[in-house]
């Protein structure tokens, strides 16, 4: 264990000639994007002044780098409030200067240094097949390196879809044997933050969150903070009142789709997606997929990319089963593989004329 | 075009004026339920001194939405600018006791945007920890100056 002293929030906040106020808006801004009651943002300032600034190491393993593009436009907190302020970030392969043997030995040495204190954050899935050949940094595969990196962890970060449920890699055929972070490390807290890619705010908020407190924030039955997760992206929509009203688009171009109807027939999958887009939004608040004219892919949730197409309208069968079943789970109970696109365009087409009996009963 | 908000966007369907019988399965619902909300708070203001503050980010918001909310509650007589890595701005409302905060960065996007129901918003004041400092500084000054 190491005796390095760990310097407070409130000292770098000094050396930096960030002002009190200037710092209060910077909470009220976190806690608007971590769905905190509004006045917590100066509760949480004067409790930050005094936290230690924690060491922070990412690890990026089989991803497409959407996530870690994701956390770098974090409008509040900015990832330069974040990295300048309240944390320290260690290692990076992605930010970081170094590279080859000096960023292996940056990584050795904050694991060293804050053993049993540092926040792991990972993104990506970890390949096991080929004897974890798919994914390798340093002549050591993403198996190795997130076994040795978790040991030392005070909490684990599982960023995005991929390290969080095994996302894209994970989806059927899934050819590396990949797995989320969840199935390889045991014993260490572990928060998932979902999405393909998450909301910046919501990777940077969480961070912040366990940052302020010191504690794991409340989680869903998939490790999803709730703050984030806990309201489905359809109970939130600003296009929900058109739902209630029976008012579809029925194609992208129709006059439903021009005065904003609800895309539901249009394959949207809110109703079955817990995540914040619809009222955090997209870059600054801009927008986010429905918004858009596009229905919600889901990708937050366990599975969603082997969950039938995205453009068939759901069963309200589906609805609110957290234990859901999904299409590539029933084709392993029944032994099936070879006519997976078959049977999940069956399940889909199914879906979409239940959905459609009813609109005609109702 | 460097910033998503230098892209122009038409509203459209914005009433004209607020109408408070709109039914909530329409366009402006969440309106009349963030004014009743205020109503309350600023009950509760006027009985107990108890401020209160609304997110107005966290709340599902269309952005004729937001201008129905403004063109409410109005505009008051105080309007106060803070320069703390950024502007910030707060301004009191047509409806007193309800100001209207925004929090902007160095590149003026903006951060945080609430409704806080107080007799004066709590950023304005001075810490007591500061003006401690600022005594002591000042009198240390006036002490070498004598």
């Amino acid at each position: 264990m190491s005796t390095i002293p760990q310097v407070t929030v409130g000292e770098m906040l000094r050396r930096n000639g960030v002002s009190r106020r200037a710092f209060i808006k910077f909470c009220t801004a976190s806690a608007s994007a971590m769905a905190l009651p509004a006045w917590m943002g100066a509760a949480m300032a004067e409790q930050l002044r005094h936290a230690p600034r924690p060491s922070v190491v990412y690890l990026s393993f089989q991803e497409c780098t959407g996530c870690f593009e994701s956390f770098t436009r974090s409008f509040a907190p900015t990832i330069e409030n974040l990295m300048f302020d309240v944390i320290s970030l260690d290692y990076d392969d992605t930010l970081m200067a170094a590279s080859g043997s000096a960023a292996e030995a940056a990584l050795a040495a904050a694991m060293k240094d804050n053993h049993g204190r540092y926040v792991l954050i990972v993104d990506g899935s970890i390949p096991t097949g080929a004897g974890g050949a798919y994914c390798t940094a340093g002549g050591r595969s993403a198996d190795m390196t997130l076994r040795a990196a978790a040991e030392g962890a005070a909490v684990i970060l599982a960023v995005g879809t991929c390290a969080s449920f095994g996302g894209i890699p994970f989806a059927n055929p899934n050819p590396t044997n990949a797995w989320p972070v969840s199935a390889i490390v045991a014993g260490k807290p572990i928060i998932n933050v979902s999405g393909c890619p998450p909301i910046p705010e919501v990777i940077t908020g969480t961070l912040l969150q366990y940052v302020t407190t010191g504690k794991l924030p409340d989680l869903d039955e998939n490790l999803r903070p709730k703050a984030y997760f806990g309201n489905s992206i359809h109970d939130r929509c600003y296009r929900r009142p058109f739902y209630d009203a029976g008012k579809f688009a029925k194609s992208f171009d129709d006059e439903g789709a021009r005065n904003g109807w609800c895309l539901y027939e249009l394959g949207c999958k809110g109703p079955t997606t817990y995540n914040a887009c619809a009222t955090m939004k997209w870059n600054d608040g801009a927008s986010f997929p429905i918004e858009s004219g596009h229905g919600c892919l889901g990708c937050s949730e366990p599975d969603f990319w082997d969950k039938g197409s995205f453009y068939a309208a759901q069963s309200s069968a589906d609805w609110n089963s957290a234990g859901e079943t999904s299409p590539r789970e029933v084709l392993e109970l029944v032994g099936g593989t070879a006519a997976a696109g078959a049977v999940l365009g069956v399940g889909a087409a199914g879906a979409g004329r239940l959905r459609q009996h009813q609109s005609e009963k109702e | 075009m460097s910033r998503l908000s230098e892209i122009p966007v038409r509203v459209e369907g914005l009433p004209q004026s607020v109408d408070p019988s709109m039914t909530p399965a329409g366009l402006g619902g969440g309106i009349a339920a963030i004014l009743s909300e205020l109503a309350v708070l600023l009950e509760r203001l006027a009985a107990s001194d108890e401020t209160a503050m609304i997110d107005l980010r966290s709340l599902p918001m269309s952005a004729a939405d937001r201008i129905l909310l403004q063109r409410a509650l109005g505009d008051g007589e105080v309007h106060a600018t803070l320069q703390a890595q950024g502007t910030s701005t707060a301004r009191e409302t047509g409806v007193a006791g309800v100001w209207w905060i925004e929090h902007r960065d160095a590149h003026d996007a903006l951060l945080a945007e609430l409704l806080e129901v107080a007799r004066f918003p709590q950023i304005l004041a001075s810490a007591p920890d500061e003006i401690q400092q600022a005594a002591a500084a000042l009198q240390a000054r006036n002490s070498a100056a004598a």
